[in-house]
């Protein structure tokens, strides 16, 4: 057993006016910390201010998830670029309030190959290009501020670009900053990978963020992933950071998340 | 220990193959039937619903006769070992399974390792109905043991060595000498691409275990060849059985069905293993049914009775254990034979060399009888060793040299549990 991982909710699922109340529910579930989620249009920088303050209050938040509805892959230039400026400002932020990194895919719900009309207007390598380009720049901010990128796979129907782990370990090692790391998702491993214990194991090097949740995207324990394998997992690994859940919930967040820390923990 | 769950996990992480896993990568491609026991009583501890998989799966392939084969085939790596599935043909064979497996079984380490898996997590055995599926299959394959393999003296018999566990075992130099090589063919030894030929049996005993396979095989596996030339009864292969009634009694009681069976079975076991027992030697021994010679060696085959709870000569077995022929305490784990024996070898496969599922079935048995020191000391050599060159198939009793395959899969799994259960103060 070890108590190494933090087990972290995402911010949306705590009700509270001000990032204390979050806080004290976040905890009184069980919960070590925050997955914060950062929006467009410069709002999750507009936070920065009562983000630090909640920091200096001892409010642990280790890692930001984007929150938008375009991405760094994207097919347009002037949203690819937009989606990268918004990065590097959640990267500047969890660097202020001394977090590890923050997270995205390289698209979501931009293209599906297994989706009409299957043929995507950029080929497989005008798509590493643009990804190598992007996740470069934001690997040498984060490098520069001291965090890192998590790039997360997503599963086939939600992008068309980075399913598995390992078109995300070949990306990183095009790009060759170790500032750029994988962040894996139990839901979307439970569909692309063949073994999802020996897929996290084979990319245990690169990975930098896990996020939790089950089979059918509900919380961990509403679906059939086997969490004392993936514990046994995360263990075998050597993986000591954070573990977020990011997930629809089965009920009432209340009656649903108080049961995932224990549920984690039984199996770290 | 630091680290040896972490490693150990990482090893069993890496051998799985959908719903088995393989005792090693390169060596061994498909699932062998001893080996997937052992595998699971370490598995329950990363996930019971891997390790119940891992039993479902073997189980799955029993033949109509209640065998459970020896290896269940891949057909994706048929060229990777041999004899493989081309050579088994058992889809020709009335009662095989649809999968194709070899004819020859192993020795009965199942019900207990379904019970400990059960007892890993008895809510998701439960929820699974995970024993009520095992135990009519585990009866089954134990009425095999006793209505095919079994005579006068209650115990069963293996037709082959492999069906030991312990291939080249001093026990079957007098049965085998007896055997004609009249395997016509070649025989490949894809073995020898990932061990060293002075670790593995020699090309001599190749052809005999072949010829003595063709014929069982050609035979239709019926067990009715009764010129059969090799029927040999064997300590571990008996104790084990006695062992697994018990559990099978444990699993029979736990979902309502008659445990007194298979106590009683137990019971009657653990009477003919007298009939194994060689006062020349002090130990129990294999009995050569052809000639109805005991073989008079000294092996850890003969100390695996030691396993059977209220068995006559414990005390003599824990003081052989001690001695100069096992050296308990002073070489790496238990050796596979008498290290003052003539016949000895520290690098050959079963000749000498130490392996970890024997020094396992040895450490259970100490903690069962109350030598908890001895048995923590016994738990912590094997991980310590397995740790010190990744996971070794066996080793060198004196030197601790590995040999063999490395990142073994039940050296990785009885490693795991024995630290997990006998030592967890030592992690």
């Amino acid at each position: 057993m070890n108590a190494l991982n933090a087990i972290c909710v995402q911010e949306q699922y705590l009700a509270g006016e001000t990032m204390t109340e979050k806080w004290d529910l976040a905890q009184s579930w069980g919960f070590d910390g925050i997955e914060l989620r950062g929006k467009g249009n410069g709002e999750f920088l507009e936070r920065l201010p009562a983000l630090k303050k909640a920091a200096a209050a001892g409010i642990h938040m280790p890692t930001v998830c984007v929150e938008m509805d375009h991405f760094v892959g994207d097919f347009d230039a002037d949203r690819r670029a937009d989606a990268l400026s918004q990065m590097t400002d959640q990267l500047r932020v969890i660097a202020e309030l001394g977090g590890r990194g923050a997270m995205t895919p390289a698209s979501w719900g931009m293209f599906s190959r297994r989706l009409p009309p299957f043929e995507p207007p950029r080929t497989p390598e005008e798509d590493t290009a643009v990804l190598v380009d992007a996740f470069g720049q934001l690997g040498a901010t984060a490098q520069a501020l001291g965090v890192q990128i998590y790039l997360e796979p997503l599963n086939r129907y939600e992008d068309h670009m980075i399913n598995r782990l390992e078109d995300a370990v070949t990306l990183i090692k095009t790009i060759g900053l170790d500032t750029v790391k994988i962040g894996a998702d139990t839901y979307h491993m439970n569909i692309e990978e063949a073994d999802p214990a020996a897929a996290m194991l084979a990319a245990a090097p690169y990975i930098g963020h896990l996020q939790a949740s089950d089979s059918n995207r509900l919380e961990p324990g509403a679906g059939h992933i086997d969490w004392a394998l993936f514990g046994a997992t995360v263990r075998a690994m050597g993986y000591t950071g954070p573990i977020a859940i990011e997930s629809r919930l089965s009920g009432p967040a209340d009656e649903a998340l108080p049961l995932v820390p224990p549920l984690l923990r039984r199996h770290l | 220990m630091n680290g040896v769950v972490q490693a150990a996990s990482r090893v069993l992480i890496e051998n799985w193959r959908n719903s088995y896993t393989v005792p090693a990568g390169g060596l061994y491609p498909h699932q062998w039937s001893w080996d997937s026991a052992f595998i699971a009583i370490g598995l329950r501890h990363i996930s019971p619903r891997r390790a119940q998989l891992e039993l479902d799966t073997l189980l799955s392939a029993q033949w109509a006769d209640g065998r459970i084969p020896q290896i269940v085939f891949d057909t994706r790596r048929d060229d990777s070992y041999s004899p493989g599935a081309a050579f088994w043909r058992s889809e020709l064979i009335p009662g095989a399974p649809s999968v194709p497996t070899a004819g020859l079984i192993q020795p009965p380490n199942h019900a207990l390792a379904v019970w400990m898996v059960h007892q890993s997590d008895p809510t998701e055995s439960a929820r699974r109905r995970f024993l009520e599926r095992a135990y009519p299959r585990l009866a089954r394959w134990h009425d095999y043991l006793r209505t095919r393999r079994s005579g006068p003296s209650g115990l069963a018999h293996v037709v082959h060595p492999w069906e030991s566990g312990m291939d080249n075992s001093p026990y079957w130099d007098a049965p085998l000498a007896a055997v004609v090589d009249d395997f016509n063919g070649d025989f490949p030894r894809p073995d020898l691409d990932h061990a060293a030929p002075d670790q593995r049996p020699s090309n001599a005993e190749y052809g005999k275990y072949l010829s003595l396979a063709a014929r069982y095989r050609d035979h239709d596996c019926s067990d009715r060849d009764l010129d059969h030339r090799f029927r040999v009864e064997d300590p571990a292969v008996n104790a084990l059985w006695a062992r697994s009634e018990i559990a099978l009694a444990e699993i029979a009681g736990t979902i309502g069905a008659d445990p007194e069976p298979h106590r009683v079975r137990a019971a009657e076991l653990r009477q003919s293993l007298e009939s194994l027992w060689d006062p020349t030697i002090g130990m129990y021994t294999a009995r050569d049914l052809v000639t109805g010679q005991l073989q008079p060696y000294r092996t850890v085959s003969g100390l695996i009775p030691l396993l059977v709870p209220g068995v006559a000569h414990a005390e003599e077995l824990l003081a052989e254990l001690a001695g100069p022929h096992f050296a308990l305490g002073e070489v790496a784990l238990v050796p596979s034979h008498d290290l003052t024996a003539e016949t000895f070898d520290p690098s050959r496969y079963w000749r000498g060399p130490s392996w970890f599922n024997t020094a396992w079935l040895v450490a259970e048995a100490l903690h069962a009888l109350g030598r908890h020191e001895h048995a923590r000391a016994l738990a912590v050599d094997a991980a310590a060793s397995a740790m010190q060159h990744d996971f070794p198939e066996y080793i060198d009793p004196h030197s601790r040299a590995p040999r063999g395959t490395l990142r073994f899969s039940w050296t990785a799994s009885l490693s795991l549990d024995l630290m997990t259960r006998i030592a967890p103060q030592a992690i």
